[in-house]
């Protein structure tokens, strides 16, 4: 489908990449035919603002969420377990994910008389 | 999966001493001031409270885990969504006890858009801007009934602003796949939308080109 007028570009094609142009993710040379396009053809250009508008609306709308002040207590007291631990122990605490998604704290003795790795499960996570 | 993502490896050799203490304060700095972004993706992806916070947390917790190989200079933000993305994908797939499907018609399905028309569009400019009128509550979900894969794509391009290759990174997919997700994402998202403003008085039928 083209809007009737002769274009470089065919309409379909630019409607094809309009979502590549507003991601930024086509290269200088084709940025600018379909901007050249855009600025022809008005259909087209009536498309890509509606597409814009959509995009613009979602990263306004969807992303502003505070995590609650008493959550981020609960991690920083988590992580500064975990420091204490590191610091007491002199020991390097890892977190891996297990091939069953288990919560494992690997621990790698750092002192010089013991480089045993002593692995114990920890589920870290609240079961669900 | 048994290797969790740890940026850029030190160089062999190159192990930078640092204590607990320092390690945790280098976390404080640069990680924690992320969080309420982390937490409103997690949100996104989880669309309850409690279970983003379980998601954030076990984010933060294997980030520190890993902060000792995070070289200093990559960036942090694409890693730890990384993490989370990671995490959610395979702790949601283990909740569903069953294989994901995957598309086979992804590529396809992309260049479908191809064939797409000036008049596809359920919404004309003119109503695009009735949607500046929603609440952001009508708009976040309106995300949230999308397919999974849809959702974090969506989000993760259009709220996060991150290019194509890290999303496929994040996902652990080709970035044909991404774009194909984006692209019916985004389309059922117009049309969600569509419905939400015309329920809300926003647009009147006539006024929708179908």
């Amino acid at each position: 489908m083209s809007c009737g007028d002769p274009h470089e570009t065919d309409c379909r094609e630019v409607l094809a990449e309009v979502w590549l142009f507003l991601d930024n993710e086509c290269d200088h040379e084709r940025r600018r035919l379909l901007k050249r396009h855009l600025d022809e053809c008005g259909p087209c250009l009536e498309e890509f603002g509606i597409d814009e508008h959509l995009k613009a609306l979602l990263a306004r709308k969807c992303g502003g969420d505070h995590a609650p002040d008493e959550f981020k207590q609960r991690l920083r007291d988590s992580i500064r377990g975990i420091m204490m631990r590191q610091a007491v122990l002199g020991a390097e605490v890892t977190v891996q994910e297990d091939d069953d998604g288990t919560i494992v704290e690997v621990e790698v003795r750092t002192s010089v008389e013991s480089q045993d790795r002593v692995s114990r499960e920890d589920r870290v996570s609240r079961e669900r | 999966m048994s290797v969790e993502p740890t940026g850029s490896p030190e160089p062999e050799g190159s192990v930078v001493t640092e204590t607990p203490e320092q390690r945790s304060a280098r976390f404080e700095r640069d990680a924690m001031p992320l969080l309420d972004q982390l937490y409103a993706a997690a949100l996104r992806m989880t669309r309850h409270p409690a279970d983003a916070e379980d998601l954030v947390q076990e984010t933060y917790l294997k980030a520190y885990g890993a902060f000792g190989s995070f070289r200093a200079g990559t960036n942090l933000r694409a890693w730890l969504y990384r993490i989370l993305t990671n995490t959610y994908i395979n702790g949601y797939r283990k909740r569903q006890r069953q294989p994901v499907a995957q598309p086979t018609d992804e590529i396809t399905d992309w260049q479908l858009a191809k064939a797409e028309q000036h008049t596809s569009s359920g919404l004309r400019s003119a109503e695009m801007e009735a949607l500046d009128r929603l609440p952001d509550s009508d708009v976040t979900q309106a995300l949230s009934p999308l397919a999974e894969d849809f959702r974090i794509a969506v989000y993760l391009a259009d709220v996060e602003g991150f290019a194509y290759k890290e999303i496929a990174e994040m996902m652990g997919t080709p970035i044909g796949t991404v774009m194909s997700r984006l692209h019916r994402g985004r389309k059922q998202l117009r049309d969600m939308l569509t419905g939400v403003a015309r329920e809300r008085g926003f647009l009147r039928d006539a006024e929708v080109a179908s």
